[in-house]
């Protein structure tokens, strides 16, 4: 047994902030004081140290075919970033669009145990199974993208009843593997191929002529009835358009009250007022988002420097190709089932729109007031590499900082933003809350983001430094499943992690329609798409973890 | 209240109304619940071309298998399995433990090997990885010189491409620029014989070089415009300067009438979903990736006003899985060495051919499993060939290895030319013989001994 003594624990899953105690560690799991005369095995005293639940991003791009596009597609930022061979640990790439060996150890070493991958394309899933299985150290997870998929848009447009989509949501995420569902662009990815260069929510979609209000509404309620924990996970019409955040009130407000979590709000919240028609609606955006309950997002803060974004929105990615930096840029329509883009990205301080897209996101994390519903991501890469967390931190947590950077960036963008008027700083707390407690609350992990008895020991000891980014950049302890991998913010010890998967209960007869149209119209059996249990540790993960759903009557 | 009452009540006519549709729907086009779908055997994938048919039917037949459907030569001919075969070394018998033996002193005796070929699924890759991190070595594919004129193209600009399913259902005009796809036997019966699910399409194959050997189809036009492929390049820059509104003022560009030209482009520019087909490995000549990058720029011009995409065909013995896993993960697509400072990437100088002749590394372990005719190049260093077992020499190699052959005699995961699509491989016909992965396993594990 492990005893990590006298440190200062931050657990808002019980409502545990910053009290002295000691925990108590065996066989993976946290458990209760043993009581005297226990033998304890291994003591570390941890006085004055901040101790932490893992760390779950539930929104990185980690793996999957459009990163391996972004990896092969930037050998000139991977040469910037070489990352040699070292212990047991393999070589490869860092930075924006890092190689899967060197995701793992980096988000290790920043006390992050779990990450979830928010794209995968069902018909791409066996291979992105593959690449999260070369990404070490940390727990995977993935969402199945449906939306643009023509089997789903045909059975939308031909008025197929809820119960016939819920089933197969149920069977895509059970073929696929996946841990919840996102929906990107709603239909958007199609209507693309059909040449639409745009779709609003209310429009009706080129050939299938349904919305992608329908495409949310359906979606959603299949998760909801399916009873998987995560909402529909949204990613909503018009990314990055000038005056989007009308429509991503309405996307809102088109889930009806159901659950639904609106991702890389910041590229969503943008007003169309001033001189270059580019200003920040984050204020109305985080009111919305104060006001309806059942709303959560994440943020896909942007922060300065050079980088690659990735999307399933091959729609809007190709309207973004002119940003290109370098110049060269990816779209593929993907085999009726969805799409993709990666345009790389340099995103300049002294850029009005860069600098204002600065400002948004963290205006954003200022005005949400419940860390419950607002989640900390870069949207990794799109926003900035995920190595930035610990500086996105330090922006949060201090406000001179904050300030100070304020007046770094475009003068212009600086003063439309009102940001130094904001004086919220995050507390350990709270941090904790965004990136341990809630994140693990929205997927439904029951046994990971805390640190009560019978949790698994996935737990980050911190010094306590008045410099944030510095203490969130390197933990002095990270322990995996009561393993010790990271020391001081180095790897110490390789381990592999499991994959999450929800196992909702649907009626298998979806198959037989669904077998038939990939005899009919595809260049792959039915069978074939799906990826067994079996294959998933093939692929690599340590262990297949499958949450239960409880489904809710339709 | 009645108006609620109405409404109501036209919602649930509504939803009786459109389940009946969507029954009706299925009706009509799927086959459907309540009629029963014919049970077939199961299908296996079939891994000897980058199209990865996974609809094959395979019987067996003693200790091997044929293939009893479709007619395709190429998967008739390599999934008639040989002996079990006898691992060698310099020609003569020995065995598989002592060979292994063998290859790791070699291996560790040299100060940068080759880890080339590649023929082999994910788990063999993976393995060759991890020998070539192991050993300070370099990887390249056996199509390392048509996988790289793509990829050249790709990282100077990128490109917008398709997938297989894409093309069955959307494309009506489909041009194949310095190919007829004969290379992959069941192209055209896979992605554009068949029926689109949007309805009726009109499809147009226009083939820029000799059409010889494209099947007649149904409703499909097939027409062809004589060029050496050589000079693919000038006319796609004729081309997109007419698309930018330039003049013509030459008669002819590559011998093609302009007027055939401009012809040919207002097509392509009234095409709903137009597709753009080539092999790298039929444009061999110098220079060959400015050509490929000339067809995915006027691609990209093509997309300002309608839709288009690119289909590189390729893809063959394992290299689509090849170049994914390399890039997952070192970060490059192959031609990378494992140096002290970490993955380093020289395209250009990492050329399979150019490293041998070069005497730039001093061993070469040579991967071939899917395919007995792709034996290693001509070498002065030491060869250590993982084949299969049929695998036949000019000059025996130093050592070989019989390996089981991935999709037919071991399981595992394969990608498709277009890397989107990674299927599962079984083994219909299992056998005793290793797999890539685990000889390289073995391997990498004496080298431990053979360098102590």
């Amino acid at each position: 047994m492990l005893r990590l003594k006298n440190g200062r624990i931050y657990d808002p899953a019980h409502g545990v902030d910053g009290e002295v105690r000691d925990l108590y560690i065996e066989d993976g799991r946290i458990v209760a004081a043993p009581g005297p005369g226990a033998r304890i095995d291994r003591d570390i005293d941890l006085a004055g140290r901040v101790v932490m639940g893992g760390a779950i991003d539930l929104h990185t791009h980690i793996g999957g075919g459009k990163m391996n596009i972004a990896r092969a597609l930037l050998p000139e930022d991977h040469r910037q970033d070489p990352v040699p061979t070292s212990g047991g640990m393999h070589a490869g790439c860092g930075h924006a669009a890092p190689s899967t060996w060197t995701t793992g150890y980096r988000y290790a070493e920043m006390g992050y145990t779990a990450c979830f991958e928010p794209a995968m394309q069902p018909i791409n899933a066996r291979h992105t199974h593959l690449e999260m299985g070369d990404t070490p150290m940390v727990d995977k997870g993935a969402y199945a993208m449906l939306g643009s998929d023509d089997f789903f848009l045909r059975m939308l447009a031909s008025g197929a009843d809820q119960r016939l989509i819920n089933d197969y949501v149920g069977w895509t995420l059970d073929a696929s593997q996946a841990m919840a569902i996102k929906v990107v662009n709603p239909g958007g990815i199609s209507a693309f191929k059909f040449n639409a260069r745009s779709l609003d929510l209310d429009e009706a979609h080129p050939y299938y002529r349904v919305t992608p209000r329908q495409v949310v509404q359906a979606l959603a309620r299949a998760v909801h009835d399916l009873g998987v924990a995560h909402p529909l996970h949204v990613h909503a019409s018009n990314l990055g358009v000038p005056g989007n955040a009308d429509t991503t009130l309405a996307t809102m407000a088109a889930a009806e009250g159901l659950p639904i979590h609106l991702t890389h709000i910041q590229f969503h919240s943008y007003g169309t007022e001033g001189e270059r028609k580019f200003s920040s609606e984050a204020e109305r955006i985080a009111d919305a988002i104060n006001r309806m309950s059942n709303v959560s997002a994440d943020v896909g803060q942007v922060l300065f420097g050079q980088t690659v974004t990735v999307s399933g929105d091959s729609m809007k990615q190709y309207g973004n190709h002119r940003h290109a930096s370098p110049d060269k840029w990816v779209v593929m329509d993907i085999e009726c089932d969805s799409g993709c883009g990666v345009v790389p990205f340099k995103y300049r301080d002294k850029n009005f729109v860069n600098a204002l897209q600065w400002a948004i996101g963290l205006e954003l994390f200022l005005r949400v007031g419940d860390p419950w519903r607002i989640f900390l991501t870069t949207d990794h890469p799109n926003g900035a590499p995920f190595t930035s967390y610990p500086h996105l931190i330090r922006l949060l947590m201090d406000k001179r900082f904050r300030d100070s950077k304020l007046d770094e960036i475009n003068a212009e963008a600086a003063a439309h933003s009102q940001l130094r008027s904001l004086d919220r700083e995050y507390s350990l707390y709270e941090i904790a809350i965004m990136t341990r407690a809630a994140p693990a609350r929205s997927l439904g992990l029951t046994d990971r983001g805390h640190l009560g008895e019978r949790a698994a020991a996935d737990i980050v000891v911190y010094r306590d430094d008045a410099d944030r980014e510095a203490m969130f950049a390197k933990p002095e302890y990270v322990f995996k499943d009561g393993q010790l991998i990271v020391r001081d913010g180095k790897v110490v010890n390789v381990v592999n992690g499991a994959l999450h998967v929800v196992k909702p209960e649907y009626d298998k007869g979806i198959e037989k329609p669904l077998k038939d149209y990939f005899d009919r119209y595809m260049t792959v059996r039915m069978e074939h798409v799906r990826v067994s249990n079996e294959e998933v540790c093939t692929c690599g993960a340590s262990k297949l973890i499958p949450h239960v759903c409880k489904g809710r009557a339709a | 209240m009645r108006r609620r009452e109405t409404a109501c009540l036209a919602r649930h006519i509504g939803a009786i109304a459109t389940r009946m549709a969507w029954i009706l729907l299925n009706t009509l086009h799927f086959s459907l619940f309540e009629s029963s779908i014919s049970v077939s055997s199961p299908s296996v994938c079939c891994p000897f071309c980058g199209l990865l048919c996974d609809d094959l039917e395979i019987v067996r037949e003693g200790d091997g298998v044929r293939l009893e459907r479709p007619a395709c030569p190429r998967a008739s001919r390599l999934f008639s399995i040989p002996d079990p075969g006898q691992a060698m070394i310099a020609g003569l018998p020995i065995s598989l433990d002592e060979a292994c033996r063998s290859a790791a002193i070699i291996l560790s005796g040299s100060r940068r090997p080759l880890i080339g070929g590649l023929g082999c699924d994910v788990m063999g890759h993976r393995a060759a990885l991890s020998l070539a991190e192991k050993l300070g070595g370099v990887v390249d594919h056996m199509h390392g010189r048509a996988q790289f004129r793509n990829v050249r193209a790709f990282q100077d600009g990128g490109w917008v491409t398709t997938t297989l399913s894409e093309v069955r259902n959307r494309a009506d005009l489909i041009v194949l620029a310095g190919t007829d796809a004969s290379r992959y036997p069941r192209f055209f019966e896979r992605c554009l014989a068949p029926a689109s699910q949007f309805g009726e399409l009109t499809r147009k194959v226009v083939v820029l070089g000799p059409a010889l050997s494209i099947p007649a189809m149904d409703g499909i036009s097939v027409s062809s415009i004589p060029i050496d492929a050589g000079r693919l390049g000038e006319l796609f820059a004729v081309m997109r300067a007419r698309l930018a509104g330039m003049p013509a003022r030459a008669a002819d560009v590559a011998g093609v009438p302009i007027e055939q030209i401009e012809a040919l482009l207002a097509d392509m520019r009234a095409a709903r979903y137009g597709v753009l087909v080539w092999n790298a490995a039929e444009l061999d000549f110098p220079h060959a990736d400015l050509t490929i990058q000339s067809a995915v720029n006027l691609v990209k011009d093509l997309n300002q006003a309608t839709r288009w995409s690119g289909l590189p065909l390729g893809g063959d013995d394992g290299g689509t899985s090849a170049a994914q896993t390399c890039t997952w993960q070192t970060g490059y697509p192959l031609r990378t060495a494992y140096e002290i400072a970490g993955p380093h990437y020289e395209p250009l100088l990492f050329e399979s051919d150019r490293l041998l002749k070069t005497g730039e590394v001093d061993a070469l372990v040579w991967i071939s499993a899917f395919d007995p005719e792709r034996t290693p190049p001509a070498a002065d260093c030491p060869i250590v060939v993982l084949g299969r077992a049929d695998m036949r020499f000019a000059r025996a190699p130093d050592v070989f290895i019989p390996v089981a052959v991935p999709g037919v005699q071991h399981v595992g995961f394969l990608h498709r030319m277009d890397a989107v699509v990674a299927l599962p491989l079984t083994a219909p016909a299992s056998s005793s013989l290793p797999s890539v992965a685990q000889v390289l396993a073995i391997i990498q594990g004496e080298t431990n001994h053979a360098a102590a």
